[in-house]
């Protein structure tokens, strides 16, 4: 993060160099997620009947092999930077949906968590002629235009982790952000007590939801806990292990008394219990935050991580699929409506939550799966 | 001394000094051994890959490949390691030759094909990381072996702080020492170091001399993979996980670092001595800012400040010595 800026100095390089490598890593249109899987259309006949009416009842048996191929929706879900571990996970949700749903549906993204390159490749699958896009924004704002683009051609757009999106059909929580970010900041209390100096780590300033927790656990704080200490801003550091631990070296010696640390982001939490384990600091200073259980496990068990939170990745790729197809079939979304088997939701201008947050402890983190 | 002000290592050297000043009035937490210990661990990655990339600049060449070397090598290492098992010199040694053969394999092309080394080298990253998504799905590896851990761990020298903390100079910063004392003797004291010198400052004088134009390439190319390859190990043992991202995307940052340090794009230029800096401050500003309790939204503002302040001074001295020598010919 703090380097990329070092970039500057050798700008014809940077150029030359991001054009040649988006270039190579435009999406390759993913293998089509496996051809039509036969039981897929048979399991889902009766929902999926309405949609189907323009094929000429006049032929069936015909018409009936023939179908599956012709009406599958395409449905591309672009993630916010691909061969990360969260979202390997996500992809299994929608593999799975593009079996059960009988569409095809696929995730892709840039290897990078750069906004402009996710801009970028939403733009070729627009290009391309998807039916459906269902997007994990790297900032919700640079999206705002290629959205547009898509809306123009009637794609049907769902968001994840951005409730405040412009632009999008609807936006899919698996968990309440407010709620989320204020049950987060009371674990952080449990375990380092109800006052002293804590700081906040997100993945970088612009990534909506992780913002939106540390503001509700911020807001939550200022009310509940008074003599709670934020200590500097929030740091960019939870996407890099190694970013998140050296910033964590450096913030004991900036702040001694530092007694807690709350992180946003999936590699926060590990370079910030990494750093404390290796400083012996682990018993003076809690870490809290979002973690993948089988990634958090062993600082879990050795303490330098107290406790972790999230929700099942998978179950928000199948989610999304499971949305874009119910709304290209033509169906109404209405507070109170199940959602893919994942819950209630309800709805709030054009977001649905389903309060599906997990916690992650040394005791549940290895059957959790994930 | 006033020969120092030619060089853009003395510059840079001030600027750590002022920099370190002025951090230090603000906490004094930042003059301290402890601070310095877990500095050198921290930038052992980083000053590794510096020195690999000074003696591919210096020979007048560019490599952007080695983040996408590095991650294969280690990946590669450890995903057998998990399943056959081995010991920390095994892994260092397997990351390196793994690494120092995909090197050469750039060095082939660069040389054989005559193709500019920034073509190839963006080629062979996309290449070897491409082949790495594929083969690897992305997965990455956890749960390191057990001794894989506890040598990451290990300090050589251990103190204790006034609040009575334990910590201490870890093994891993020794690595990067042996590396810098290897470039050091073979820059200097080979006939190889003044051949890459020789390469990078003009091709055909160096071929004229009787230098082997194809060794040269060899050697550079493949010492910047080996030193990929153990860098990536490093980077394994600071993070316990092995990632297939968390490397490519960070090839910029080494070469600005030892572009700070004074080394010349066009080749021919460069030493470890500035290098070392280069590393050096751009850890210090990291470290710094958060030490002088700066808003993390200001850090971005400063680095950029910090660049331009400390290779501007030198660029504008340069270029007005070009002038008066310019003018002294008019005469």
């Amino acid at each position: 993060m703090r380097a990329r800026t070092l970039f500057g100095l050798s700008l014809s390089l940077a150029l030359i160099f991001s054009m040649l490598l988006s270039a190579c890593a435009t999406p390759t249109a993913p293998p089509a997620t496996e051809a039509p899987k036969t039981e897929a259309p048979a399991t889902e006949a009766p929902a999926t009947e309405p949609a189907k009416t323009e094929a000429p009842a006049t032929e069936p048996a015909k018409t009936e092999a023939a179908q599956p191929e012709a009406k599958k929706y395409e449905i591309a879900v672009v993630v916010k930077l691909t061969g990360i571990p969260w979202f390997n996970t996500m992809e299994k949700g929608v593999k799975r949906a593009a079996e059960e749903l009988g569409v095809n549906a696929y995730q892709t993204g840039h290897t990078t968590d750069d906004p402009a390159q996710q801009a970028k490749v939403i733009e070729d699958l627009i290009a391309k002629g998807v039916d459906a896009l269902c997007v994990v924004p790297n900032d919700a704002k640079s999206l705002e235009p290629v959205f547009k683009k898509a809306k123009d051609k009637g794609i049907i757009i769902i968001t994840h982790e951005s409730p405040d999106q412009v632009g999008n059909d609807y936006d899919l929580e698996l968990i309440d952000n407010k709620k989320f970010g204020e049950h987060n900041l009371d674990m952080l209390v449990k375990f380092m007590g109800d006052s002293g100096e804590f700081a906040v780590y997100v993945g970088s300033l612009t990534v909506p939801a992780h913002n939106m927790w540390a503001d509700a656990a911020l807001a939550y704080a200022k009310e509940k806990y008074p003599n709670l200490k934020q200590v500097g801003d929030r740091y960019p550091v939870s996407e890099k292990v190694d970013d998140a631990r050296k910033q964590t070296l450096d913030l004991i010696k900036a702040y001694p008394d530092l007694k807690g640390i709350l992180a946003f982001g999936s590699q926060g939490p590990i370079g910030a219990a990494q750093a404390l384990q290796e400083k012996g600091l682990a018993d003076k200073i809690a870490v809290v935050g979002t973690v993948l259980p089988s990634q958090a496990l062993p600082y879990l068990k050795d303490g330098s991580l107290k406790h972790g939170t999230l929700w099942n990745p998978a179950d928000a790729g199948y989610g999304m699929v499971w949305l874009a197809k119910y709304l290209l079939d033509g169906n109404k979304v209405t507070d109170g409506m199940d959602v893919a088997g994942l819950g209630k939701a309800t709805l709030k201008d054009r977001v649905l939550v389903i309060d599906a947050a997990l916690d992650i402890t040394k005791e549940n983190a290895e059957s959790l799966g994930f | 001394m006033r020969r120092l002000w030619k060089y853009q290592e003395t510059y840079v050297a001030l600027v750590i000094v002022l920099l370190s000043c002025a951090i230090t009035l603000l906490n004094p937490n930042f003059l301290t051994l402890e601070n310095l210990f877990d500095l050198l661990k921290s930038y052992t990655f980083l000053g590794i890959l510096s020195i690999g990339v000074l003696f591919v600049l210096i020979s007048g060449g560019i490599d952007i490949s080695f983040t996408a070397v590095a991650t294969v090598a280690v990946y590669t290492t450890m995903y057998v390691t998990l399943q056959h098992g081995g010991n920390i010199a095994t892994v260092l040694l397997m990351s390196a030759a793994i690494g120092a053969g995909l090197g050469l394999i750039n060095a082939v092309i660069i040389h054989f094909f005559n193709i500019p080394s920034i073509i190839t080298t963006i080629a062979t990253l996309n290449v070897y990381y491409g082949l790495l998504t594929v083969f690897s799905g992305g997965t990455w590896l956890y749960n390191m072996p057990e001794w894989f851990r506890r040598f990451a761990e290990t300090n050589v020298i251990s103190l204790v702080n006034p609040d009575g903390v334990p910590y201490g100079l870890s093994v891993i910063p020794l690595i990067w020492f042996a590396v810098i004392l290897a470039a050091w003797v073979i820059l200097h004291y080979t006939m190889l170091g003044r051949g890459i010198y020789a390469l990078g400052g003009n091709l055909a004088s160096a071929q004229r001399t009787g230098f082997n134009i194809l060794a040269l390439h060899l050697f550079v190319y493949s010492f910047m993979g080996l030193l990929a390859g153990i860098a990536g190990v490093v980077e394994v043992m600071l993070a316990q996980r092995v990632a297939t991202n968390s490397m490519v995307g960070k090839e910029l940052d080494v070469i600005a670092a030892v572009v700070l340090g004074g080394a010349s794009l066009t080749g021919g230029v460069g030493t470890l001595w500035g290098t070392l800096l280069g590393v050096a401050l751009v850890g210090i500003i990291g470290n710094g800012l958060t030490l002088m309790r700066i808003s993390s939204y200001w850090y971005n503002v400063f680095i950029g400040l910090v660049i331009i302040v400390s290779v501007g001074v030198s660029a504008y001295r340069r270029k007005l010595q070009r002038r008066r020598k310019m003018s002294v010919e008019v005469e």
